[in-house]
């Protein structure tokens, strides 16, 4: 039995191949995924919505909790100066949270264990934030990469390390979210390949672990979509109130 | 009517004792994690993203191993800079 566990993040085409130019934008599993998650996302705000009574369903339950839950936390990061910006952070959010939920269903794919998605939803975060901060604040934006109280001298060491720092922003927000992802499923499928190679005597442990670990992932999977939120509210508030 | 203020009290007393629980909780473990999770990534990232822009400087300037090494401690500050700042946003939340 030889069952490689990197085989799950594999991206192959369904259906036909469709080439513009020498860019191939064949429809993959990682794109039908990311559909299933959107329309997962929609129905249950639209389900959710559709009967509005004084005593909820569960549906509407749960999508009422899930407006209040980032609702509060933008409040609670960034003020009533960000309430323009619900929409997107909420879809950002339910989005992640789908993805990396859905992930954790068997036979299916992780779109957030991919790199090239998790960094493009954190290079929209950041030249996003970017925009919005130069929009706001002009030119005075620059003074984020300038700290109060810091001798002349050492001025332009301090100020490259701060461009460093919020150049970074983009890089941990992805990395953080593929690498948890990855990292969680591979590990998943190595403990289930012990399973099946230690047999009915001494695979008992692993599958354990592995049931032990199933619990840890769908923690992470919420932890991240809410870290990766959470950060861009953070981002978002040193856009929107310049000061350290 | 007793009944009803029976009831009253007791609901205020079952209200209290989650709201117990809630404040207890919010120093619990997943948050815990996640943090760690957080200040660990942002100290690579700025490692990374320094040594990037010094190697991209160098094949730039043709300095060849002179601004990978600058920037690659510069991006080292830059990670410490980042987990100090997240950790001073952290104590003033609490």
């Amino acid at each position: 039995m030889t069952t490689n566990p990197m085989h799950q993040f594999e991206v192959y085409r369904i259906g036909p191949e469709i080439n513009l130019g020498d860019i191939n934008l064949s429809f993959t599993n990682a794109s039908l995924f990311m559909a299933i998650s959107a329309i997962s996302v929609l129905s249950l705000l639209f389900f959710g919505t559709k009967k509005k009574s004084l005593i909820p369903t569960r549906m509407q339950l749960i999508t009422e909790m899930s407006y209040t839950f980032v609702a509060k936390m933008i409040n609670d990061t960034t003020g009533s100066s960000a309430k323009s910006y619900f929409p997107f952070i909420f879809s950002l959010f339910m989005f992640i949270l789908f993805c990396n939920m859905i992930g954790m269903l068997p036979y299916s794919f992780t779109v957030t264990s991919h790199i090239i998605v998790t960094f493009v939803l954190a290079a929209i975060v950041f030249i996003g934030v970017t925009i919005i901060g130069f929009v706001k604040h002009g030119i005075k934006y620059l003074e984020l990469f300038v700290p109060k109280g810091v001798p002349v001298a050492l001025l332009p060491l301090i100020i490259i390390i701060e461009i460093i720092s919020y150049l970074s922003r983009p890089v941990s927000l992805s990395v953080r979210l593929f690498a948890n992802m990855m990292a969680g499923h591979t590990m998943l499928k190595v403990f289930g390949g012990f399973v099946i190679s230690l047999g009915l005597l001494g695979g008992w442990l692993p599958l354990g672990f592995s049931v032990a670990l199933t619990g840890l992932e769908i923690l992470v999977a919420f932890l991240q979509a809410y870290v990766f939120a959470i950060l861009t509210c953070i981002y978002l508030n040193d856009a929107l109130n310049l000061h350290h | 009517m007793k009944d009803l203020k029976e009831i009253t009290t007791r609901l205020e007393i079952a209200k209290k004792n989650i709201k117990k629980t809630e404040d207890n909780n919010k120093g619990s473990n997943a948050a815990a994690f996640g943090k760690a999770l957080k200040i660990s990534t942002e100290l690579v990232a700025a490692v990374f993203v320094g040594t990037i822009i010094g190697f991209l400087l160098d094949s730039w300037f043709d300095t060849k191993p002179l601004l990978i090494i600058c920037f690659f401690f510069m991006g080292v500050a830059a990670g410490i800079l980042n987990v100090f700042k997240s950790a001073k946003r952290m104590h003033e939340k609490l």
